[in-house]
């Protein structure tokens, strides 16, 4: 089954999926409203956030096509992922593994990168 | 509580009185100024009176959002402004997640006028405000006040701007906080706040804000998206800053020839030097994770990092932003990056502005070279070049901060210590009308120069600075042309070309005074935004309801760009006051070869902005023609009443 998961560590606290949620069935942006499937609760000094979700997945309306719902077309860091359990542990393994290679995933998905990445050799000096 | 968003509401906060009270701003406002800075800009000069003292009960500090903020346009922009203690106009704008609770609390603008006679704090909830006791906040650090007031009010969603020590204390153009690292404001609306005794302002909204054409705005979302997003951005710079933030810019200035090096006196930094202080080093071993404003569509621009190890151990922070590696390194040729991280954390613990801070350090550390200053002025601190004592660099950065032995000639500025040091010091004290500069260098860009020199705030690269002038690729003179600007790119983008630099400094101060007016993330300014405005300019009839056209739209923002002149000008500033530093305008740089900034050169191009802004050559003041045209007759009217000469 498909559904939302959640990767903690990559969650930068934007509050763009909580926003955009609310408004998609009333038009109104409103991160309290009750009805939204998606909060993020931000954890004191600035610390760490953390993304709650209570929804399907099937989304209302999706702003970027059907497949996907809107809060994880837009989680800029990819935090969000959307797909069957197989899928959401792939998708781990691949931030782990780019983990090991560059810094630039601590705060940011390897899916979400345009660019092909080559670890630079590292007694070369430069990158 | 459901908002739309055509009328504007201002909460008026006398602090003499001990009084609040919500009114309505015009609505055609919305149309005319938009909002945020465009506002705070005619708010500014209609109630601030001429000459009026600026730590006076008759200052205003406006601290305010606009009509987008709230939707995920609005990036948590919020705009501050207030006259500054230098008499120029003082705007900032800074991140965070406070604007949308604003308005979403029913308030888009806080006027506060008056002084409190003890700290008090403001508390605004759902429209309704209560100015409360802040003696157990008085004194307090940044990060000690937001844990304290959070534990207070006890809701973890309340959201907070406040000013550190240094804000309390006067300290030269310190800044408002909020959410601990992101500050705004610079030109010295944390001094002028803290005049007030106003130690903070928390607020919790439950509205919400409902968008006058929902379909039209996902279409102009998407549009907007696209060009700014990490994956689709046809911009190159897009992912790079996305994701690694300010630190690259060390590398990448230098590489140009171009990062301010020992005080400016050098344009060339070690190339080793410059990876110990870059993006790679902080991601690979401080950054802990990834941090950003309200609906940023970028990943990482801002990052929490923390140190492991070392003398500094167990330092925590965030927002490593603003240029502030380039300033805390080669202006320093401090290439010790935990130093630069400590440095920069105890600027936001204590409230500092951090431009204040290098530029005041590396100052008294040229003195200090050529002998101006020994260890006796010091308090027995080594401050050579190279930041041979680092512990005792952070401590006098607290001393500035508390105004204590040395820190307390610092905490003056660069300008104020070196007026009262003498002794040709003020020959390399890089301010432009009593502000210092940031971490662009002038003399390889006559743009820089320009921009920073005529800047109505002081040095302030975020109201003009294009991160990538030419976009050859993206965008042909044709192109422009359509878009209603005339100019030729290719010349525009010459760094050390005089030709076109007024016209293009035009565009841009108008195009940015739009963004920030709306408001909207001016780091967003990517892809061909510089130039076409029209997903920003969708996106404000969609969420205003408010059908405007293209050209119209533009003007707004020439409008804002008018009134803040008008303003500086009513304070006695004029054209000789739009100067370079003395250092980049008398010397040449020896090492790159680029040469001093030739004063026939500079008037030229001040001659073309004036010229292409309407204003007068000879005085700088606004022509009574370009404010008629604007829609500003009282304006002028006003400046003519004030004795000034407005030519016709």
């Amino acid at each position: 089954m498909k559904r939302i998961y959640v990767i903690e560590d990559l969650c930068n606290g934007c509050r763009l999926c909580q926003t955009f949620c609310s408004s998609l069935k009333t038009g109104v942006f409103n991160p309290d409203d009750p009805q939204t499937g998606i909060r993020v609760l931000k954890m004191p000094g600035e610390e760490q956030d953390i993304p709650l979700v209570q929804c399907s997945g099937t989304c209302l309306r999706s702003i970027g096509g059907n497949e996907e719902p809107t809060c994880v077309t837009l989680c800029p860091t990819g935090a969000l992922i959307y797909g069957n359990l197989e899928f959401a542990r792939s998708r781990r393994m691949e931030l782990a593994a780019a983990r090991e290679t560059h810094g630039l995933f601590k705060v940011l998905a390897p899916w979400k990168w345009p660019f092909p990445w080559a670890r630079p050799q590292k007694d070369s000096g430069k990158a | 509580m459901i908002r739309d968003n055509k009328v504007q509401t201002i909460l008026r906060v006398d602090l003499s009185l001990g009084k609040t009270r919500l009114e309505t701003l015009p609505e055609e406002w919305t149309a005319k100024y938009i909002g945020c800075r465009g506002v705070h800009s005619r708010l500014l000069f209609d109630e601030v009176p001429p000459k009026a003292d600026p730590f006076g009960p008759d200052n205003i500090l406006y601290i305010g959002t606009g009509p987008l903020e709230g939707t995920p346009i609005g990036m948590g922009r919020l705009s501050v402004a207030c006259k500054s203690p230098r008499g120029t106009v003082a705007e900032g704008s800074c991140g965070g997640f406070f604007g949308p609770e604003l308005r979403r609390a029913g308030i888009d603008y806080i006027a506060v006028s008056g002084k409190a006679d003890r700290p008090v704090y403001l508390w605004l909830h759902d429209g309704e405000a209560e100015i409360r006791d802040a003696r157990h906040l008085w004194g307090r650090k940044v990060n000690e006040t937001d844990a304290l007031l959070r534990e207070e009010l006890s809701d973890p969603d309340v959201q907070f701007r406040y000013i550190g020590p240094a804000g309390e204390n006067l300290v030269h153009s310190s800044p408002i906080f909020g959410n601990r690292d992101n500050s705004g404001g610079r030109a010295g609306c944390g001094e002028v706040m803290g005049s007030k005794k106003l130690k903070a302002i928390a607020v919790r909204g439950s509205g919400g804000i409902r968008v006058a054409d929902y379909e039209g705005f996902l279409k102009a979302y998407r549009n907007f998206h696209r060009r700014v997003a990490v994956a689709t951005s046809r911009d190159v710079w897009t992912p790079i800053w996305g994701a690694y933030g300010a630190p690259v810019i060390v590398r990448v200035f230098n590489d140009q020839g171009g990062i301010m090096t020992r005080n400016a006196q050098e344009m060339h930094w070690d190339e080793e030097k410059c990876n110990r202080v870059s993006a790679e080093p902080y991601l690979e071993k401080y950054v802990t994770r990834a941090k950003a404003c309200f609906c940023c569509p970028l990943p990482a621009c801002k990052k929490q990092h923390a140190i492991r190890s070392g003398p500094f151990e167990g330092f925590r922070g965030g927002n490593l932003w603003a240029a502030i590696p380039s300033i805390f390194g080669p202006l320093l040729d401090n290439d010790d990056l935990e130093l630069i991280i400590v440095m920069a954390g105890m600027c936001n613990q204590y409230g500092l502005d951090v431009f204040h801070v290098a530029y005041t350090l590396a100052w008294a550390m040229e003195c200090f070279e050529k002998g101006i200053f020994t260890q006796a002025d010091t308090d027995g601190l080594d401050l050579r070049f190279g930041c041979p004592d680092k512990a005792g660099l952070v401590e006098l950065i607290r001393k500035i901060a508390l105004r204590e032995g040395f820190g307390d000639l610092l905490a003056r500025g660069c300008a104020g210590a070196s007026k009262i040091v003498g002794k040709g010091s003020e020959k390399f004290a890089l301010v432009v009308k009593g502000q210092e500069l940031e971490g662009i260098a002038h003399r390889n860009s006559y743009m820089v120069a320009l921009g920073v020199a005529v800047s109505e705030v002081g040095p302030d690269h975020t109201r003009w600075y294009p991160p990538h002038p030419g976009h050859p690729a993206l965008l042909k003179n044709e192109d422009l042309a359509s878009l209603g600007v005339h100019l030729d790119l290719a010349k525009a983008s010459q760094g050390r070309n005089p030709e076109e630099k007024g016209k293009v400094l035009r565009w841009f101060t108008m195009s940015r005074a739009i963004v920030e007016s709306l408001p909207s993330c001016v780091f967003l300014v990517r892809d061909t935004l510089g130039f076409d405005l029209h997903p920003w300019h969708d996106l404000f009839q969609a969420v205003t309801g408010i059908q405007m056209d293209y050209a119209e739209f533009i003007r707004a923002g020439e409008r804002v760009m008018n009134l803040d002149r008008a303003f500086l000008v009513r304070e006695g500033f004029r054209r000789a006051d739009d100067r370079p530093p003395f250092r980049m305008a008398n010397e040449d740089v020896p090492d790159f070869g680029f040469p001093k900034l030739d004063a026939a050169i500079f008037d030229r191009m001040l001659d073309d902005y004036y010229q292409a802004n309407g204003w007068s050559l000879k005085t700088s003041i606004p022509r009574q023609s370009k404010l008629e045209e604007l829609g500003l007759g009282d304006v002028s009217r006003d400046l003519e009443k004030c004795g000034m000469e407005v030519e016709p």
